[in-house]
């Protein structure tokens, strides 16, 4: 009985802190740089872009999702367009990347 | 005749336009037509314009320049010819080209226009190059055009294999043109520099801007004649069109109810109180280079985002001192032409000639794929013809207007400044012990803040 909730308690408490640590890693912002593979917009009204950028370190495709106006125009008129390569930040929220900051890197 | 025969139904249906189509340009019916061949299809209502266009500090990147010192009055200067540590490089040293390959065996099409392709042109023809070859490479719609294609808009290789700017042509761009909007300009202007709002540290959005909240645009108030473009006084920015703009244009010189307030405006400029923020690179080492992880390496810049750093004040009078290690302004207390404004100081480390202390060029083609900062110096004393050098690393110190991110909301009040360790030094800015005590006190504003605040808590 004894040995039966000490181990019920430590998966509480293993179940705790996942989800603590877990909404920690929501709450942070990840940077990251990296160049656009794909971007998916639907037309000139679009309220929101979805953007495949593979990280230069790591080389994983993160795929986000892009919201800020400015942006969204960029790639409407294809100022930022794939193959460009993204400073980019983003947030975890529900489960889904949004960014919160996407710069070209440009240089001279 | 031919024209004419064009032109007049063009012009008669200008005039007859119902309202609903009011946006519609009058000559859409014609471009729908005959398709879009750029300046010359643009002439065909506007003549003679693509020829007044090359004579702009826009096509010319340089202008005569009558206000800064130790340069040759009769020559003409700007970012085509200038050496300075903003960008170390010119339109001359650093046209479109090839690099040598990186350590990955690749090569970048690159040059000024690369980043901020100001002249709008193909970039075959050359910044400031005249005839007709030039007149028909000018990219009319970059500026005007509301459905301008941007991918277009890059350096590529033609069938000769020279390097130029590629543009959109097409009639898609050219039946969506009118009035320049933000877009059109902050395409270029936010991106001067080496990145987004790198050089000016400033964007024009209705969050950061209240000419921008009102709906404004920049030819609002940057009031375009003949493509030619008025600006205000900048020790940076020395090409100009001629013309010149500035806040009282528009506001006047008593642009305030209060008259305490308006008493500031004989002496203090308009952007001291209502530009309390810049933003932007502050101090760049093109000495060294950055290894990015496309193997390419870039200028070592430190950044701030623009609305993020806070100006210096200083006297000026609109000229503009400049030796090789400062391009600041000049004025005083004294000069009663000068007024206090705020400034972005911009400090940066080039590689200097010892044999004579200028500032040396570089062409960023080398450094670019391999770091090497003395081959990109090398390369651009060959292209102008400098035999004897040295180089050395040195500073140097620039000061940017700063004329955006104006806020009415978050303007400075009394406080700000007139108190101990305000927000301006008056001691530096000349005057005495004793007036500086008199300024940072509350005294001088004391009676009027409370009659204001009066007023705003009986509402």
């Amino acid at each position: 009985m004894k040995k039966r909730v000490s181990v019920v308690g430590l998966v509480v408490i293993v179940a705790l802190a996942v989800v603590s640590l877990s909404s920690i890693a929501s709450a942070d912002e990840i940077k990251m740089v990296g160049v656009i593979t794909k971007i998916d917009i639907a037309g000139k009204d679009a309220k929101t872009a979805t953007v495949t950028l593979k990280d230069n370190k790591t080389e994983q495709s993160i795929t986000l999702i892009v919201n800020d106006e400015l942006t969204l125009d960029k790639f409407k008129d294809h100022r930022i367009v794939e193959g460009d390569e993204i400073r980019c930040k983003y947030e975890i929220r529900d489960g889904k990347n949004i960014s919160t900051y996407f710069r070209k890197t440009a240089g001279c | 005749m031919k024209k004419a025969v064009i032109f007049l139904p063009l012009l008669a249906s200008a005039f007859l336009v119902n309202p609903a189509m009011a946006k519609d340009h009058p000559g859409k019916e014609y471009i729908e037509k005959n398709g879009y061949q750029g300046p010359s299809t643009c002439e065909e209502c506007h003549p003679d314009t693509a020829k007044k266009f090359l004579d702009t500090v826009h096509w010319k990147h340089a202008s005569k320049v009558a206000n800064v010192e130790n340069i040759d009055p009769k020559q003409e200067y700007g970012m085509k010819n200038r050496i300075y540590t903003f960008c170390n490089g010119n339109d001359i040293v650093n046209n479109l080209k090839e690099t040598p390959p990186n350590e990955k065996g690749k090569t970048k099409l690159t040059g000024c226009n690369t980043c901020h392709p100001g002249d709008p042109g193909d970039q075959l023809h050359g910044v400031g190059s005249s005839g007709p070859a030039a007149e028909s490479s000018i990219d009319c719609l970059v500026c005007h055009s509301s459905d301008y294609d941007y991918s277009k808009r890059k350096p590529m290789k033609n069938e000769k294999g020279q390097v130029i700017m590629g543009q959109d042509r097409s009639v898609k761009a050219a039946l969506a043109v009118g009035k320049p909007s933000v877009k059109n300009c902050m395409t270029c202007h936010e991106t001067a520099g080496g990145g987004a709002y790198i050089k000016r540290g400033f964007v024009f959005t209705k969050e950061n801007d209240v000419h921008a909240a009102k709906g404004m645009v920049c030819v609002d108030c940057h009031k375009t004649k003949d493509h030619k473009i008025p600006t205000g006084f900048d020790p940076n920015n020395w090409a100009s069109d001629g013309s010149r703009l500035a806040c009282a244009d528009c506001h006047g010189n008593k642009p305030h109810k209060d008259a305490y307030i308006n008493n500031h405006t004989a002496r203090i400029a308009c952007q001291t109180c209502h530009i309390p923020r810049t933003g932007g690179a502050f101090s760049k080492d093109f000495t060294t280079w950055t290894k990015m992880a496309d193997g390419f390496y870039e200028p070592t810049t430190l950044k701030k985002e623009a609305n993020e750093t806070t100006p210096a004040y200083a006297w000026f009078n609109g000229t503009v001192a400049n030796t090789p290690h400062f391009i600041g302004p000049k004025g005083s207390r004294k000069d009663k032409k000068s007024k206090i404004y705020p400034f972005k100081i911009y400090q940066a480390k080039a590689f200097y000639n010892k044999v004579n202390g200028q500032l040396l060029s570089m062409d960023f083609a080398q450094p670019m794929a391999t770091g090497n900062t003395l081959a990109g110096v090398a390369s651009a004393a060959k292209t102008l013809g400098i035999k004897k050098y040295e180089p050395v690393a040195g500073w140097q110190t620039i000061y940017f207007a700063s004329s955006h991110l104006v806020t009415k909301t978050k303007a400075f009040s009394c406080e700000n400044c007139h108190a101990p360790n305000g927000v301006l030094n008056f001691k530096a800015l000349g005057y005495t012990d004793k007036e500086v005590i008199k300024l940072t006190n509350p005294s001088i504003f004391f009676t009027d803040f409370v009659k204001k605040q009066k007023e705003k808590e009986e509402w």
